[in-house]
């Protein structure tokens, strides 16, 4: 296992100098990926492997600082632009637009009923909570 | 000109010509909500796709390089919740019943407007991942047999709404802890919600990334279980 508790003293480089941060997150994060893969399809789990890959590097990297640095430099741009990756199923979508405009009435009662729904508990719940933690 | 056009790297360049515009357009014009690069983007290649002749199978196969980074991109949203990890793990009880309750209410109110309007399964099915953050519910919405296009044009718009009325909404119903507000977008409005929440505040941003990692993660349990009632 990479790293430990104590300090790093020059974090933000991958494993050793002649190794790219980059290409050295890359692997971390397609390791933990495949190893949830592995997992899921060992347990017949319904998740995605990629979320017990998530899973996974929120148990090591918090008990190993190092191993959230060493997925920074890889993790850090892919998450900036995420985006970026949306395009191509958006533009898969654009195509299904008359099974969208078919349903366009229940499917906006839906999706805007549950988002106005959602973000007024949400917001009102957490607030009220915090608001009492804080007092007591 | 068509051995341009059908060589395997026009559609990746195709894409990223098209995200690189549309983020400076974005940029230019005050960054309005409505004309999101993703947005833009996605309109972009689609026409230019329609015009060149070009196939969505074959535009598919040239950006598949874009396809498989979503994975790693997924595993990487561990990081901004560790980063926030420390006031998160402090109000955890309050944090908990929050995901709890809006996620209730949230497939609640899904499931019984489709119900009422006689939706079809397939398209309940298809509404769920929907305030889930994209790359998850791309994989979730494959497991529990989604119309995952559909689906991610769902995504797309639940994130528009949060970023474009959902700070007016906590306005008017006096939310105003920054992050109760950050928190609220994030759970509901995941990637494109979190963007705006951290125009608001630091604090809001960093509330709204934990909510949308959280409620990704919470989601993945809970809609296998309520897809198994509409298949």
């Amino acid at each position: 296992m990479p790293g430990n508790s104590t300090p790093q003293p020059a974090p933000v480089h991958g494993w050793a100098g002649h190794v790219p941060a980059v290409l050295a997150g890359l692997a971390l994060l397609l390791g933990l990926q495949l190893a949830g893969t592995l997992l899921v399809d060992l347990t017949g789990l319904p998740v995605p492997g990629a979320v017990v890959g998530l899973a996974a590097l929120l148990v090591l990297g918090a008990r190993w600082r190092g191993v959230a640095v060493r997925a920074e430099p890889a993790g850090a741009p892919l998450l900036k632009h995420l985006q970026l990756l949306f395009v191509p199923p958006g533009v898969g979508a654009l195509t299904q637009l008359s099974t969208l405009v078919q349903n366009a009435g229940p499917l906006l009662l839906a999706v805007v009923g549950s988002f106005a729904a959602g973000l007024v508990v949400a917001g009102t719940v957490l607030q009220a909570l915090l608001r009492r933690r804080a007092s007591a | 000109m068509s051995a341009v056009v059908h060589a395997p790297g026009f559609g990746l360049f195709l894409t990223l010509v098209a995200y690189l515009g549309a983020g400076e357009l974005h940029r230019r014009l005050g960054r309005p909500a409505l004309l999101a690069p993703v947005l833009v983007a996605m309109v972009l290649v689609a026409v230019a796709l329609e015009v060149l002749g070009i196939g969505y199978e074959e535009y598919l196969a040239s950006v598949s390089v874009l396809t498989l980074l979503l994975g790693p991109a997924t595993v990487a949203l561990a990081l901004p919740l560790l980063r926030s990890g420390r006031a998160l793990l402090a109000d955890r009880g309050a944090v908990l019943l929050t995901l709890c309750t809006t996620g209730a209410v949230s497939v609640a109110v899904t499931v019984a407007a489709l119900e009422l309007c006689g939706a079809p399964d397939d398209l309940v099915l298809t509404t769920l991942p929907r305030s889930v953050t994209t790359p998850v519910a791309l994989t979730l919405g494959v497991t529990i047999g989604a119309n995952t296009t559909l689906a991610v044009v769902l995504t797309l718009v639940s994130g528009v709404l949060g970023a474009t009325v959902g700070p007016w909404l906590l306005d008017r119903v006096r939310v105003r802890d920054p992050r109760a507000r950050g928190f609220a977008i994030g759970v509901v409005s995941h990637g494109i919600g979190t963007s705006r929440a951290l125009a608001e505040s630091d604090a809001a941003g960093g509330w709204s990334s934990a909510a949308m990692v959280l409620n990704a993660l919470a989601m993945t349990a809970v809609l296998p279980v309520v897809a198994r009632a509409f298949s």
